[in-house]
């Protein structure tokens, strides 16, 4: 799975951005609203410690989980060469005794974030997710309802594509070129490297927005 | 235009005066026709351009001749040839307002093109692009053929009118980008409205603490006496954690693991409501609910349906967790002291959440280790100059248009959607783009492209496609994007759907030549295709009609280099993209003579 990473400054801009999405992939917008536990071993139970995501889907009525485990980027020359973060993910779908059953071999909560935004699924040289949501943090555990914006008016983008190890060049470059068209309102860039802000983001989600927003379906 | 196709079909004669028109009777527009076009106007404005035309490419001659190696002010040369295929643009509309009532009548048939005039004639496509148009419209249309006709049309309508509306918004916002950064008006880097360096600072800071909080929890974690379970679980847990019996102590941290499951109840009140510090950095603790101590099994919480414990008083339940005894906390008050720092303070964590982590000193995640190198290097790119986000956004521009051209073919297999993206860009997208790889100026061609715009807007997403006679490839991209969206009017225009396939066609080859012209039947294209050399054999689909020879035919005699042909494809291009079924009067043809 690829991943890249970059953020979106203002709520005004994440509008422009949402425009631009829908232009760009031609789907509706899908809701987002994920609760995210992330969940550690206890040192005891190994040697390294893992770490396992449980996502659980809210937008939908009947809550959806998910497990997902993010295994180590892509290293070496070949991996900084590329623009994007390369990570072995593994995901599954699980029922709601989830929770208690990493509880129950040993895992232990170690944060938990709420996202909340849109995502836009679509094809185009591979098949792209792109979410934007805000970071929330929960006063109170598990507190959905009252969670508060960890960077109030800095939302997250994320663009992933799943790829094969035999094809994830082609990946790449298809999510490169992507970004490129999000120039004007965003820098993009890996995980662990910042980005800033794009200087025409503003007029450009300006002129997004002055049309009147997207038309849907 | 209502025209009396039924009484008139055929020549040019008035459907409405005779039948059989006796040979010396003068022939006649129809009525309706004539009031539509202006037919000398017409003829002078084709000559004129025909006339501007061969005045251009007399000019290139000149400068060839005179320096071999020279190359004409590229600058001047687009402002001119837009305004040529402006007023060719213009001609073509005026025709196309009237071609139904006229038809192509071969003429000057000899023993070369007799025989390739049926096929030119004719209107059936050919196989293969028979083939390629069910399957593009099968793509078109999948998911809603089964609803009736109406709602067909509506839904590929708001298709059609979603495209149009980011195609509208990106061409803001090109032109936008480009006004901020000069490009447009004049040469020269303006950078736009500037952020000081305070906000720029402070920007950073979130960026990286929403960073740190999305990727590695920093800032979610909660310390240990404000792990309680409040009052009320959100849904989609209640079932899921159950409740555990008896109470733990809250500091109980002598390494008996205190039970995880919370009491979940909605009438408990937290009792150790301590405020949340919530302020990003603050929130420490590597508290989390222990799954149980070693010896118990936390099977005997799982067991207790989720019910009963609506009533079971559970005090002090805390999700605290110290893995380990209290060797945690010095590592956990280093690491409140180091958050409290400036921005240094995700540097230093990194070593230090190591140094939790491994207690046995076993390197820890092989993620958390790469990453803390990827966050160093990070955080010293942090010098954040608006000259170099220019640059950036130059170079992504120059990269956009550098990608574009290799990237759109293949994007264009694919579904609709990825055409919708290909129309966002168009017009004075890519030429905005266009220019900039090329690293020429080129004002005059940008000025261009507002009017153009705006003169053209009654048709959809014909306008952009002017732009791409820049270059020869990209032309046939166009084509398809026009195709396409053609496609989306869902039909009912069947003068445009056979203009696809012509475009289509043009598209698979490399020169882009004159295409194929299907269908309609009537076409100008003989008399210029009998004098030009290079020219093989030209199926004609489609519509059928085109203008081509307008051009071609005075260019016969002139030398036959790449930039004529340029020049003649794109006009024929554009032609063929914008009218699609023009039907010329005889008289034209003749004049062309």
């Amino acid at each position: 799975l690829t991943f890249f990473f970059l953020w979106v400054c203002t709520m005004q801009h994440v509008e422009a951005l949402e425009v631009l999405l829908q232009g760009l992939s031609g789907v509706p917008k899908e809701r987002v609203r994920v609760h995210e536990l992330c969940l550690k071993s206890v040192p005891m139970l190994g040697a390294v410690p893992s770490e396992v995501r449980l996502l659980c889907d809210l937008a939908q009525p009947t809550p959806s989980w998910t497990i997902r485990h993010v295994g180590g980027a892509m290293r070496g020359a070949g991996a900084e060469q590329i623009s994007i973060l390369v990570r072995t993910i593994v995901e599954s779908k699980a029922s709601s005794n989830v929770l208690r059953y990493f509880y129950g071999i040993g895992y232990k909560l170690d944060h938990e974030i709420l996202k909340v935004g849109f995502a836009f699924r679509f094809q185009r040289g591979a098949q792209f997710t792109v979410t934007v949501t805000s970071a929330n943090k929960m006063p109170k555990l598990h507190a959905t309802d009252e969670a508060v914006q960890v960077t109030p008016g800095i939302q997250l983008v994320e663009i992933t594509a799943p790829a094969a190890a035999n094809n994830y060049n082609d990946v790449v470059s298809a999510v490169t070129s992507f970004c490129e068209y999000l120039a004007p309102l965003l820098h993009l860039s890996k995980p662990g490297n910042s980005t800033g802000i794009v200087p025409t983001a503003g007029a450009a989600a300006a002129s997004l927005m002055s049309s009147g927003g997207a038309k849907t379906l | 235009p209502a025209m009396d196709a039924a009484a008139a079909p055929g020549a040019a004669a008035g459907g409405q005066q005779q039948q059989q028109p006796a040979p010396p009777r003068a022939e006649r527009l129809n009525g309706e026709v004539q009031s539509q076009l202006n037919l000398e106007g017409m003829r002078a404005r084709a000559v004129g351009l025909y006339k501007a035309i061969s005045r251009i490419l007399e000019d290139f001659d000149a400068i060839a001749r005179v320096n071999p190696s020279g190359s004409p002010k590229w600058q001047d040369v687009l402002g001119q040839f837009s305004m040529v295929s402006m007023e060719l643009f213009n001609i073509v509309e005026d025709i196309k307002k009237v071609n139904k009532g006229f038809v192509v009548y071969p003429r000057n048939v000899n023993a070369e093109n007799a025989a390739i005039l049926p096929v030119m004639l004719s209107s059936k496509l050919l196989p293969e692009m028979e083939v390629e148009e069910t399957t593009k419209r099968e793509q078109l249309l999948s998911g809603i053929t089964n609803l009736p006709v109406p709602s067909q049309m509506e839904k590929l309508k708001a298709r059609i009118d979603m495209i149009a509306n980011a195609c509208e918004t990106a061409e803001r916002v090109i032109a936008e980008c480009r006004k901020t950064h000069g490009l447009g008006a004049r040469q020269g880097a303006n950078l736009g409205p500037m952020l000081d360096k305070a906000q720029a600072a402070k920007i950073q800071e979130q960026e990286s603490l929403l960073r740190a909080a999305v990727n590695y929890g920093e800032g979610l974690r909660v310390s240990g006496d404000q792990r309680q379970m409040h009052s009320s679980l959100p849904s989609h847990l209640m079932e899921v954690l159950a409740t555990g019996d008896g109470a733990h102590n809250f500091g109980d941290n002598s390494g008996a693991y205190p039970k995880n499951t919370p009491a979940f109840s909605p009438n408990n009140v937290n009792a150790q409501g301590n405020p949340m510090q919530a302020s990003g950095g603050q929130l420490l603790g590597r508290s989390a609910p222990s799954p149980g101590t070693a010896g118990t099994p936390n099977f005997e919480n799982v067991s207790t349906p989720p019910m009963p414990y609506a009533n079971s008083p559970r005090s002090g339940t805390n999700m605290m967790n110290t893995p380990s005894p209290q060797q945690h906390l010095t590592p956990q008050q280093q690491r409140q002291k180091l958050m409290q720092a400036s921005q240094q303070q995700q540097q230093q964590l990194r070593p230090s959440a190591a140094g939790m982590l491994a207690q046995s000193s076993v390197p820890q995640l092989q993620d958390l280790q790469g990453q803390a190198q990827q966050k160093v290097a990070g955080q010293q790119q942090m010098q954040y100059s608006q000259a170099q986000a220019l640059s950036q956004f130059q170079n992504r521009q120059m990269q956009a248009a550098r990608m574009q051209p290799g990237m759109s073919q293949s994007q264009l297999n694919q579904g609709n959607q990825l055409r919708s993206h290909l129309g966002q860009f168009t017009g004075a997208a890519n030429s905005a783009m266009f220019t900039a790889a090329q690293a020429s100026s080129n004002s005059q061609m940008m000025a261009n492209i507002p009017g153009t715009m705006q003169t053209m807007q009654s048709q959809s997403m014909m306008p952009q496609m002017q732009q791409f006679g820049l270059t020869g490839g990209h032309p046939q991209r166009s084509h398809q994007m026009m195709t396409d969206q053609m496609y989306g009017m869902g039909g009912a225009n069947t003068t445009s759907m056979m203009g696809m396939q012509m475009q289509q066609q043009q598209q698979q080859q490399q020169q882009g030549l004159y295409g194929n012209m299907q269908g309609g039947g009537q076409s100008l294209q003989q008399q210029g295709m009998v004098g030009l050399q290079n020219q093989q054999q030209n199926q004609m689909q489609g519509g059928g009609q085109s203008l081509q020879q307008q051009g071609m035919v005075g260019l016969q005699n002139q030398q036959q280099n790449q930039m004529q042909n340029q020049m003649q494809n794109q006009m024929q291009n554009q032609l063929q993209n914008q009218m699609p079924n023009p039907n010329f009067s005889q008289q034209r043809q003749q004049n062309q003579q």
